[in-house]
């Protein structure tokens, strides 16, 4: 392909525009722009402009990123499945493929997507406020049993990922019953505990890290299997008293099923490039999430074995409905 | 004072002035032409900060962000079509300025108002950021729920004569909020089981629909029955409104700019609902209210000089806290994350020079933009020379197109089409849009904060009176509907002293 590529180039580039879209056309992928679906705002949406805006440079085309928000997911992945598997339309996706289809809101599930590369990992993040005097997990679980209070945790709305860690910690600590989850939206968790009107957070870590800086909050561990970068003195969730917690969320570009062979090795390697470049490195410390690229094959097996692990947490919590 | 002619010195540099010009301009644009909103605007420069330093980057969207709340106001009094959300309570009295031939006085009096408000709020901001982040703090859900139900109680007064077919109009627009993902429970409602409701209605499309459609079939339905044009003969000449016209509302503008900094400040509020809470607190304040609705330059004052501070207030939970309090400073905070400027009290203590230039930026992005409008303002009002049926097919393209272009969603389209029509219908049942605007901008925050609360208090309603703002918000609620209930009742004993027939008013309330 790549001889192919070079021909047309020197010889007979002319010639391919006027004769146009013939047989070496289709060897060519991609000949004009992909699209690439976004399903959040936020971060989310940010750290996909700036991927979609790195692939453009190892591509022939541009990635244009197109954002289709709603329904948690649901709505930008109903797209992406309809479309022609030729490659032109990829999803910026993540575990809310899982937890969108386990929660009755998708009527397909992961394997409608042929899997091109795993891109970024982030951690989700629990905190408390620096007054309250609670260093780790098995703090938290004391104070609660002795008080017999409940304790209220702020988290995004149910079913949302962050509301699955919560419960995941809460059922790890053997607090399920003396816990209160109080949902919120665009990430106003952080303010309600800092205002007192919480016991404690689970948000995304880079919510919390200026004020866990300043003194105010305590981040008391990540969910990951390690320490992160940005945060090496906070311990993993596991190291703080949950012997069981451990959620990382994936995100990565997926293609509708049946995408040729040949489109995803091209978009896998653009990907590639794009995740081990400077700039992505870069904001990846920023914006707080880990640059973490795995192949097609690799990735894919992720998707299958953390989509069981997903379903078998919402089966325990009753969420989930398909 | 050195920090400060650091943060001048790279605030002031070429590129970064020229990036908050063209900013500016793109956000007047986009929030002048109905359908088009800043925060898409905002979202589609993103991608071009990537390669920028800091300083431009954040300039090119402070100025995206301003210009298009500014802008706003421009379709929402030449056309009666907000051009962002924020601009709706403006079009209640500006549109009827332009339809008395008052047109570039309200665009003046908007730019001047929306001026005075950005700058207010700079000002708060500049000297008592963490003063107001402290106080924002205090409004949990249960303070923010009594805030909006106060805005509620208040703002029913906007609503006509009929009190029945206001509480109809009311329930249509808090209903048609409540479709899609609920997002405390994460159940669908009102989906009938399809993925593509779940999107729910988009609170721009909703408008576009309202305002934009009956007013395209009205001024195709006149063209057709070869009305005279109401607006034939509209005066165009661009005259600005005098500065000693404008000192007048100062004071209004002053403590409308308050009202809309100390909104903007709580999270989980914004623009639209600061520009309605100013509206009524202008007609409420006002010696002559029965002038509002009818274009009442107060009317435009209150809201404009309210939504621009907003966007000061809106920066400073940003700022000090993280917390985005709306979609356009979530864009702006992860512009700034990609900096590597983390909002939060730890950017106060290592960035100082960059929260400097960030005041700078601000003040820069309102010169341009004023700029920007008063120039721009004798070319907005050729407008108004275009045939009213041909301004509707240009309205409807733009408007199909907005719709779109916000969540990339033929569904969006459709639902301006189908909203639209019932809009339609509904003018011709006579029954009142505002009350429906209210309930869809009111309608989701209310719910959601109510609800919240109550899991707070594990179902005890006792939250809503324990804390001190609370307490005094749903107080003053409860004395302004019960003043309406008195005033009403008063009217009826009248009435039926004066032995008026009562069949003569079965369907309107009798007013005093």
């Amino acid at each position: 392909m790549t001889r192919l590529t070079t021909t047309l180039a020197t010889g007979a580039a002319a010639l391919a525009l006027v004769v146009g879209q013939g047989t070496a056309a289709r060897a060519d992928y991609p000949e004009r722009p992909v699209e690439m679906t976004i399903l959040f705002g936020s971060t989310a949406q940010t750290i996909g402009q700036l991927l979609a805006e790195l692939m453009s440079q190892h591509l022939p085309q541009r990635v244009v990123p197109v954002s289709r928000p709603g329904g948690g997911g649901a709505v930008g992945y109903q797209y992406v499945q309809s479309q022609p598997a030729d490659g032109y339309n990829i999803v910026w996706n993540s575990n809310s493929i899982s937890t969108t289809f386990h929660g009755g809101n998708l009527p397909f599930d992961h394997t409608a997507f042929t899997p091109i590369a795993k891109i970024s990992e982030e951690v989700i993040a629990v905190a408390v406020r620096s007054d309250s005097g609670w260093e780790s997990l098995t703090d938290i679980a004391e104070a609660v049993k002795a008080s017999g209070q409940p304790l209220r945790v702020g988290a995004s709305g149910r079913g949302s990922f962050t509301h699955l860690a919560t419960e995941a910690v809460l059922a790890d600590l053997g607090l399920s019953e003396a816990a209160i989850h109080v949902p919120y939206d665009e990430g106003r968790a952080p303010v309600e505990l800092l205002a007192g009107r919480l016991d404690a957070a689970v948000q995304w870590p880079g919510q919390f890290v200026s004020h866990h800086q300043a003194g105010t909050l305590r981040i008391v561990c990540v969910s990951g299997a390690a320490r992160i970068p940005s945060l090496p003195d906070v311990p993993t969730c596991v190291e703080a008293g949950a012997p069981n917690m451990t959620m990382t969320m994936w995100r990565g570009l997926a293609a509708p099923a049946g995408t040729p062979a040949e489109v995803v090795t091209a978009l896998e390697a653009a990907a590639r490039a794009a995740v081990e470049s400077e700039a992505f490195r870069e904001a990846a410390g920023t914006i707080g999430f880990v640059p973490a690229f795995a192949d097609h094959a690799a990735f894919g097996e992720l998707i299958a074995r953390d989509d069981a692990l997903l379903a078998e947490l919402m089966e325990e919590l009753g969420l989930k409905q398909q | 004072m050195d920090m400060l002619l650091h943060a001048l010195a790279a605030s002031l540099a070429p590129e970064t002035v020229f990036a908050v010009a063209v900013g500016s301009l793109l956000g007047v644009l986009f929030g002048a032409i109905p359908g088009l909103t800043f925060t898409v605007a905002m979202a589609l420069v993103v991608p071009v900060t990537f390669s920028l330093p800091s300083e431009p980057a954040i300039g090119l969207l402070l100025g995206t962000y301003i210009g298009g709340m500014t802008g706003g106001s421009v379709s929402a009094i030449l056309i009666g079509i907000p051009g962002t959300p924020s601009a709706a309570a403006t079009v209640l009295d500006g549109y009827q300025m332009t339809r008395r031939g008052r047109a570039s006085i309200a665009l003046g009096t908007a730019v001047a108002a929306s001026a005075v408000g950005g700058f207010v709020s700079l000002v708060v901001m500049m000297v008592s950021v963490d003063l107001v982040a402290r106080l924002a703090m205090r409004f949990g859900p249960a303070e923010t729920f009594a805030l909006l139900l106060f805005g509620l109680s208040t703002i029913c007064g906007l609503s006509e004569k009929s009190f029945l077919r206001g509480l109809i109009a009311g329930v249509l627009g808090l209903m048609v909020m409540t479709i899609g993902i609920d997002a405390l429970d994460g159940v669908q409602r009102l989906t009938f089981g399809t993925v593509t409701l779940q999107q729910g209605v988009n609170l721009l499309v909703a408008m576009i629909a309202l305002f934009a459609v009956p007013h395209v079939i009205d001024a195709f339905v006149q063209y057709y029955r070869n009305e005279k044009q109401v607006d034939a003969g509209t005066d165009v000449r661009a005259e600005l409104p005098s500065p000693g016209e404008l000192l007048r509302h100062g004071w209004l503008m002053l403590r409308c700019s308050l009202i809309g900094t100390g909104v903007g400040a709580i999270p989980g509020t914004g623009g639209p609902i600061a520009a309605f809470l100013a509206y009524s607190h202008a007609r409420k304040s006002s010696r002559t209210p029965e002038r509002f609705g009818k274009g009442a330059i107060e009317g435009v004052v209150a809201p404009e000089s309210a939504n621009n501070a907003v966007t000061g207030g809106a920066m400073i939970p940003l700022l000090s806290l993280g917390i985005p309090g709306d979609p356009a400073t979530a864009i702006l905070l992860s512009a700034l994350l990609i900096h590597g400027l983390i909002p939060g009290p730890m950017l106060f203590i290592e960035h100082p020079d960059t929260i400097y230039g960030i005041y700078i930026l601000i003040i820069l992005a309102y010169v341009f933009v004023v700029a920007i409008q008063l120039l721009g303002i004798r070319f907005f009002v050729q407008l108004l020379r275009v045939p009213a049926h041909l301004l509707a097919v240009g309205i409807i393209v733009m408007c199909g197109y907005g719709a779109f272009s916000i969540r990339n969603s033929v569904f969006d389209v459709y639902s301006v089409a189908v909203l639209g029509l019932l809009a339609y219908g509904l003018i011709q049942a006579r029954i009142p849009l505002t009350p429906i605007i209210l309930g869809l901008v009111l309608g989701p925050a209310l719910e959601r904060e109510f609800r919240t609360a109550l899991i707070l208090s594990r179902g005890e309603a006792d939250i809503f009176i324990s804390s001190v703002p609370s307490a005094l918000f749903l107080g003053l609620a409860a004395l302004v509907v019960g003043g309406q209930i008195l005033r009403s009742l008063r009217g009826i004993l009248a009435a039926r002293k004066a032995e008026t027939p009562s069949h003569a008013s079965a369907d309107t309330e009798p007013r005093p």
